[in-house]
């Protein structure tokens, strides 16, 4: 039987990141994965990160996938794919399915990072091709290249309906409408306003009555709940699609911990049956550890962390680091998980509704129900200032623990301050360059410069841009405002394109004085 | 790819990803079918690019199925594969001269 000081079931961020630090402490590690390729659902997360420098903000999931690849081999990882750990016995030993072998390998220590799996909702026509998982959409269109559909529509308003409806818009596809049965918009604001600007309609306390079609999806009916989730009657909606995307949660896959004897509990606020385990990711099984979404649904920004203190927790089990080195090096990481955790969509405000931000402000009733921010609310926000010369104008209005915008000032217009979760201040005393640096690297593209007065009854305004064909200088074209509804027209005046940027390119677009603090997306004229 | 005419879902240029890079074609077959896609792909990548969306059909009641979550979880688009029934085609490599078929509950025959 092969022998290693610990075994990590799992090659996602929460995996590698356990067998990194814990080979970095000498320990022999091996990671175990089903799939053919590393990173688990990093490489499909084409967007920025969340969070702050040490989380690795502003940062595209697929990059931060490539970062702990090369971290794992330069650090003599063994990461075996392809290989299906069916079970996790007494004294550790583990089985694994490879080339149709079961092969048997014992581990002093076990790191369970096996991650979740993609809730479903049933429905009349549920089984029907054309029916898919948003994680499969994101597999298809940023793994593969092919988009699952031409018409989609998305069931689930939280992060992951939220992004994946962006991305579906990125890679060409038409999204129908995003609806969810709750009441509210259940992810960031940041991320429903940009797929709202982009037109994209929200139907809030609506679910899906049936997906129509014989063979595949042809279309699909929607319709509104009432309190008590049954639909209203004459409230039927039909559009006609190709697709329907289903992103309605994540529930942890816990069946090894369980299979392992750990002492389990059922958790609605961690997403399912998840292991108890202690500050250091160790169940109940001593020597049994467990990290990322596997002991409770987080974004892969924690699970990294988790991962990185279950290595070091490991190495403290084995002996390879004292109590006081397990001490010191897990503050910190405790501390970067701390803040990650908190702010309105942290662990303790799970299901709970919250009308003002940490500091007092009133949250956008509109953006809860329709996913973008109201006029008459935007002025509300210590972002958005009025001024007439070149100013950046920040549409964040929920504390997420996010900063990037912070750092990106050099001339130190944008304040958050120490709490990583508040709201970005914007210093109406501070000069702004128009560098555009703020814009690019607002993971939730709510900064926008605007300039009044470029010319006689015109203002520019400054956006970000993710989409293909990249408009030229000259274009004409329309303004859209938050809700995605045309309402100037506008000339491109130029398209800031740069390393820096990442791939969020900045546009700028002329629209009449009036239109400042309405035009906030651009769409060129029709060919 | 051109044999795929106007149906094909490929994203050539990404404005995350950038123009994709260039993929060697094979040639096999979806009941009897000529179809291209690309190598190593997964089979129902190349599928879904040919506009083939059923894969199988259940047991019991007929049913059509296709791709569910894509990553090789839920069994939903198994299909036979170079005669061998319960193929996962989202996680299975796309090989030249394949012969793939529809899955009619455990075979390929549409049973009476």
């Amino acid at each position: 039987m092969n022998r290693y000081d610990v075994i990590v079931v799992g090659a996602g961020p929460a995996g590698l990141s356990a067998a990194i630090e814990a080979a970095k402490l000498g320990l022999k590690a091996i990671v175990f994965d089903e799939n053919a390729k590393p990173g688990g659902q990093l490489f499909k997360q084409i967007h920025k990160f969340f969070g702050s420098k040490e989380h690795k903000a502003k940062v595209r999931g697929f990059k931060i996938g490539e970062e702990l690849l090369q971290e794992a081999s330069k650090n003599g990882v063994e990461v075996v794919l392809n290989a299906i750990v069916t079970g996790l016995y007494m004294d550790k030993e583990v089985t694994v399915k490879q080339d149709d072998k079961i092969v048997h390998y014992k581990g002093d220590t076990v790191i369970i990072a096996t991650g979740a799996s993609e809730n479903m909702v049933p429905f009349e026509g549920w089984t029907l091709p054309g029916v898919i998982g948003a994680g499969a959409a994101q597999t298809m269109m940023n793994l593969h290249r092919t988009r699952p559909g031409e018409k989609v529509l998305m069931l689930g308003s939280g992060n992951v309906g939220l992004v994946v409806s962006y991305q579906l818009l990125q890679a060409g596809c038409e999204v129908a409408a995003l609806v969810d049965a709750a009441p509210r918009v259940g992810g960031y604001g940041v991320h429903a306003a940009k797929v709202a600007r982009c037109g994209v309609p929200f139907y809030l306390s609506h679910t899906i009555i049936k997906a129509e079609g014989t063979d595949c999806v042809t279309g699909v009916t929607i319709g509104e709940v009432d309190s008590s989730w049954k639909i209203i009657p004459g409230s039927e909606k039909h559009f006609d699609v190709d697709t329907i995307c289903l992103a309605v949660g994540l529930s942890p896959m816990s069946q090894l911990a369980k299979m392992a004897g750990c002492e389990m509990e059922e958790n609605p606020l961690k997403g399912g049956t998840v292991p108890i385990c202690d500050e250091y990711g160790e169940t109940s099984v001593k020597g049994i550890f467990v990290a990322g979404d596997v002991s409770g649904i987080e974004e892969a920004s924690s699970a990294m962390i988790e991962g990185r203190i279950a290595g070091i927790a490991a190495a403290r089990s084995l002996g390879y680091i004292d109590e006081e080195a397990l001490k010191e090096k897990s503050k910190e990481l405790e501390a970067a998980l701390g803040s990650l955790r908190q702010g309105m969509f942290g662990p303790g405000s799970k299901g709970k509704e919250i009308i003002q931000t940490e500091e007092g402000y009133e949250i956008s009733k509109s953006l809860l129900t329709k996913g973008y921010i109201a006029e008459d609310e935007i002025f509300r926000y210590p972002g958005v200032t009025k001024k007439t010369g070149l100013h950046p104008v920040i549409e964040c209005s929920q504390n997420i623990p996010c900063n990037p915008c912070q750092d990106a000032c050099r001339k130190g217009c944008i304040k958050i301050g120490e709490n990583i979760t508040s709201l970005p201040v914007v210093d109406q005393d501070s000069e702004c360059t128009g560098c555009g640096l703020c814009v690019a690297s607002c993971s939730g593209q709510c900064i926008f410069l605007v300039e009044d007065g470029i010319e006689e009854g015109y203002s520019a305004v400054t956006m970000p841009y993710e989409f293909l064909p990249l408009p030229r200088k000259g274009d004409m074209g329309a303004a859209l405002d938050r809700s995605g509804t045309k309402v100037c027209e506008a000339e491109v005046l130029e398209v800031r394109v740069a390393k820096a940027f990442d791939h969020t390119n900045l546009l700028t677009i002329k629209v009449p004085a009036d239109m400042t603090m309405k035009a906030r997306f651009y769409v060129g004229q029709e060919v | 790819m051109e044999k795929e005419g106007k149906q094909s879902m490929r994203v050539e240029n990404h404005p995350i990803l950038g123009e994709a890079e260039s993929q060697t074609v094979v040639t096999f077959t979806c009941d009897g079918k000529v179809m291209q896609g690309y190598e190593g792909e997964p089979i129902a990548m190349a599928l879904r690019n040919a506009g083939v969306l059923v894969h199988r059909h259940t047991k019991k009641q007929d049913k059509p199925r296709g791709v569910f979550c894509a990553i090789g979880r839920c069994t939903d688009c198994v299909m036979v594969v170079d005669g061998i029934p319960n193929i996962r085609t989202c996680v299975t490599p796309l090989k030249e001269g394949m012969v793939v078929q529809t899955q009619y509950g455990h075979s390929e025959k549409k049973e009476a």
